[in-house]
């Protein structure tokens, strides 16, 4: 029995970490068209599970599919043009945004295959996308921790893969843009797995949540079914109140505060 | 690439060329540069000195200058390491190696230093390769590791080939040290040739996998990520970079510095854009080099002047000065 609605699914998938930290075994699928939300405490394997399912890092045991395809038998360039990850610190360059935003494109390149003028359109609607549409020739080192951020959604954007797998992607964005690129993400049909800390933003925003503790898939489902206040206080050691937020029918989360 | 920046390749290209015709004219013998290469001399001698000494000596000089900073450039790149430079393989102590054996075993056979310096070279690559690439497989982090790798193998080399010197007669160690300095005095049409096929399957090589160049600068993560095949692009470039350094070595000897300061000027200078980098540091290198070594012939003609010994003085001291200079991007 397959869902031809499935695009990525971890079977029985486990890995052990050099400083003795196991992930799973963990078993699940993303389904197309769904917005995931990944959370757990620091230390869960969230960042860890992203870059399993990034082709980044092969599991010990079990194994992704993508569509079917077993991920690591993958030809590289054939996963980016389905798979774009976004790390949770991007490691510093010398790059232009308009060089990262070409990088993007790389997957869907040859060798000598310079940029067409659907590509610049595509990398001019990316940016305009995350607002940076007048900082194309800026060096990012020259740019805001957050213009950075955006910077980089915005190569994720114009890499055009259906999956995407965002660590920590509101990660440096003030609250205007954190909801923007939530709603972008949310309007643009993808498929994507992003990792939170802020849990009413995942609510919010999340078709489905998915809990993780010492590596351990704890809950999976709605954001109504996962966010239970026991659960909760189980994952983050503090206890909390969850009720509807004023804005629409979605869960707000309270934790309660450490007495004075 | 901006007009900007192919402005600035353009500019050190017509330096270059400059460079190119100085250091055809200055030399022990004065030659009728305009009428030698328009045919019109008929003097043989002239004829045999610029087409058989001085202009494969002009452009070995050139040749080996770019490959040597175009090497460095990119293992600086591929390596994240502003210190890497194609010495730090092992490639100039393997090569070492092969010469002193060459010449302990076949001293009277011209053809054999070379070409025994070009495998000691190759050996010593293929082997810090494979041995770091045996590291990176049982989790090691692949970069250090290379570069771990390449020091000790280096050490290991020259450490065989000082006790056979040692052990050897004073002649033999003579010619060793004296080759170790570098010369470009061997140059031939083969070395030009040789040098030449393989920068320019090198540099469009760098062309075509300029994005993978990138990504591949940037972080290996992201790089893969991109769709990059990161180990076999790596691989690619870095056995490119071994040729170049093997066939420089071969016939020129020990020539240190180019391959690590060149790139660092050219980044002072241009930036670090990736192209300007790769193709500044190419051109660079063969502007500096052709100098050294018309400083070199000329200084105190009829005597030679080791050319490796020149480029690590003024190497060193023009390094110190920009050093010095330098203000760091956080003041």
């Amino acid at each position: 029995m397959t869902d031809t609605s499935v695009l990525l699914q971890c079977q029985q998938v486990q890995l052990q970490l050099p400083g003795g930290f196991v992930l799973g075994p963990l078993s699940f699928a993303l389904s197309a068209g769904k917005i995931y939300g990944l959370l757990g405490a620091n230390g869960a394997g969230k960042s860890t599970l992203l870059q399993v399912l990034a082709a980044l890092k092969s599991p010990n045991r079990g194994q992704v599919l993508l569509q079917q395809h077993p991920l690591q038998q993958l030809e590289p360039n054939a996963r980016a043009r389905q798979l774009a990850y976004l790390s949770q610190q991007q490691p510093p360059t010398d790059m232009t945004v308009q060089q990262l935003l070409q990088l993007g494109l790389m997957p869907h390149k040859a060798l000598w295959q310079a940029d067409s003028s659907s590509d610049k359109a595509a990398m001019q609607a990316a940016l305009s996308q995350v607002g940076l549409a007048d900082k194309a020739a800026a060096l990012l080192r020259h740019l805001s921790g957050g213009e950075q951020q955006r910077a980089h959604l915005a190569r994720v954007l114009v890499q055009q893969a259906r999956i995407l797998l965002l660590d920590e992607p509101v990660n440096h964005l003030d609250i205007r843009y954190q909801h923007q690129l939530l709603a972008t993400l949310r309007s643009s049909g993808l498929t994507v797995l992003a990792s939170f800390h802020d849990i009413n933003l995942a609510a919010a925003y999340c078709d489905e949540l998915l809990m993780l503790q010492h590596g351990q898939l704890l809950a999976a489902g709605t954001p109504a079914e996962v966010l239970q206040p026991q659960l909760l206080e189980q994952v983050y050691g503090r206890p909390c109140m969850v009720d509807h937020s004023p804005f629409g029918q979605h869960c707000r989360v309270t934790f309660a505060p450490e007495r004075r | 690439m901006t007009r900007h920046r192919v402005l600035q390749l353009l500019l050190l290209a017509g330096a270059l060329a400059v460079s190119v015709l100085t250091a055809l004219h200055i030399g022990v013998v004065d030659l009728p540069l305009w009428s030698l290469l328009t045919g019109q001399a008929t003097d043989p001698l002239p004829q045999q000195i610029f087409w058989q000494l001085r202009l494969p000596r002009v452009m070995l000089a050139g040749l080996a200058g770019a490959a040597l900073a175009l090497c460095g450039a990119l293992l600086q790149l591929l390596s994240r390491n502003e210190l890497a430079d194609p010495y730090l393989f092992g490639v100039v102590s393997g090569a070492a190696l092969g010469a002193t054996i060459s010449s302990l075993l076949f001293p009277a056979l011209a053809l054999a230093l070379p070409a025994s310096a070009f495998a000691g070279a190759l050996i010593a690559i293929l082997l810090v390769l494979t041995l770091a690439q045996r590291a990176t497989a049982q989790g090691m982090q692949s970069l250090s590791t290379l570069l771990l790798t390449g020091l000790a193998v280096s050490f290991c080399a020259s450490a065989i080939a000082s006790l056979l010197l040692y052990q050897a007669d004073s002649f033999a160690a003579n010619r060793i040290i004296f080759w170790l300095m570098g010369s470009l005095s061997h140059a031939d049409w083969l070395a030009v040739k040789l040098l030449a096929i393989a920068l320019i399957v090198t540099i469009v090589v760098c062309s075509l996998g300029r994005r993978q160049l990138m990504a591949l600068a940037w972080s290996d993560d992201m790089a893969k990520s991109l769709g990059v095949a990161v180990s076999r692009w790596r691989l690619l470039l870095l056995l490119l970079c071994a040729l170049l350094t093997a066939v420089v070595v071969a016939y020129c000897g020990g020539i240190g510095f180019v391959g690590l300061m060149i790139p660092h000027l050219i980044r002072l200078m241009f930036g670090g854009q990736i192209l300007t980098l790769l193709f500044g540091s190419a051109l660079g290198g063969a502007i500096f080099l052709i100098w050294v070594d018309t400083v070199a012939r000329s200084a105190l003609a009829p005597q030679e002047l080791p050319i490796g010994i020149l480029t690590a003085l003024c190497g060193s001291a023009f390094f110190l000065l920009l050093l010095s200079r330098r203000r760091s991007p956080n003041e």
